[in-house]
């Protein structure tokens, strides 16, 4: 294991640079939208990208970086990918209007109440 | 078994955190695990959840994907869902598929409702705009 993670020592710098790269790129292509004029929810997804999984790719790209902090960049990369997950999910179903979010609603689902 | 997981969960996240493995650090995550308060509700069986939590993991090379898709493509459409849940007394399956159906960038769970007496998720998917229609999986609320 130590002979193959020597190994790969010398990639480690650039990997590193291109993980934390492509995150950042996805962070700046899912905020851009924020700015635009298109619906809540189509912001929501596109966030999504950029905050979620850009963030994990820059996680990633420090776990690479310094592999000797892994136990808390793990508990940061589970953290992140959980708990964002989840309060996109809250921030969606905050969204809905109060009627639309008793069971009994699914019907008006279709709505065009969210659109701009 | 949720019992045992949920102790294994907090036993995981406690070794994250202090980042030591000695005897007396994993005693002290264990007592902190079990004396912890626990959910308490019907019992969780096993194999849904070993399902839903590949469901999961699958959802993250997934949603890169999706990723790519959304920046590569052209303009977007906006589609209202709906798609077959696990009972609601399957908490941690619901969370489980909620957390993987949210992850992918296409979907948003914007909630579980019920029909004719099934559960279901209410999806809000926003994908780039097929050149040719693509029949869904997931049945189609027409407004």
């Amino acid at each position: 294991m130590t002979t193959i993670l020597k190994a790969l020592e010398p990639f480690a710098d650039p990997v590193s640079l291109l993980l934390l790269g492509a995150g950042l790129l996805l962070w700046f292509w899912g905020t851009w939208p924020l700015l635009e004029a298109g619906s809540y929810l189509s912001k929501l997804h596109k966030l999504s990208v950029s905050d979620t999984l850009g963030s994990t790719l820059m996680l990633l790209g420090l776990l690479v970086r310094i592999p000797g902090q892994w136990p808390l960049l793990c508990l940061a990369l589970l953290g992140l990918l959980v708990w964002n997950t989840i309060f996109g999910y809250v921030l969606a179903r905050c969204s809905l209007p109060p009627q639309q979010s008793e069971p009994a609603a699914a019907a008006r689902l279709a709505s065009p109440t969210l659109r701009p | 078994m949720g019992f045992l997981l949920s102790c294994l969960l907090r036993l995981v996240l406690w070794g994250l955190l202090t980042a030591e493995t000695s005897a007396i650090n994993l005693l002290i995550g264990l007592a902190l695990a079990v004396l912890l308060p626990h959910a308490r509700g019907p019992r969780q069986p096993l194999a849904p959840l070993l399902r839903a939590l590949w469901g999961a993991l699958v959802a993250i090379p997934v949603s890169y994907g999706e990723a790519l898709s959304l920046i590569r493509g052209g303009g977007d459409e906006e589609r209202w869902l709906e798609q077959p849940a696990s009972a609601p007394s399957q908490r941690l399956v619901i969370f489980l598929e909620v957390l993987a159906i949210t992850l992918t960038p296409f979907t948003l769970v914007l909630g579980l409702s019920r029909v004719e007496g099934r559960p279901i998720y209410r999806i809000h998917q926003l994908r780039p705009r097929p050149s040719t229609p693509n029949p869904a999986d997931t049945r189609r609320i027409e407004p």
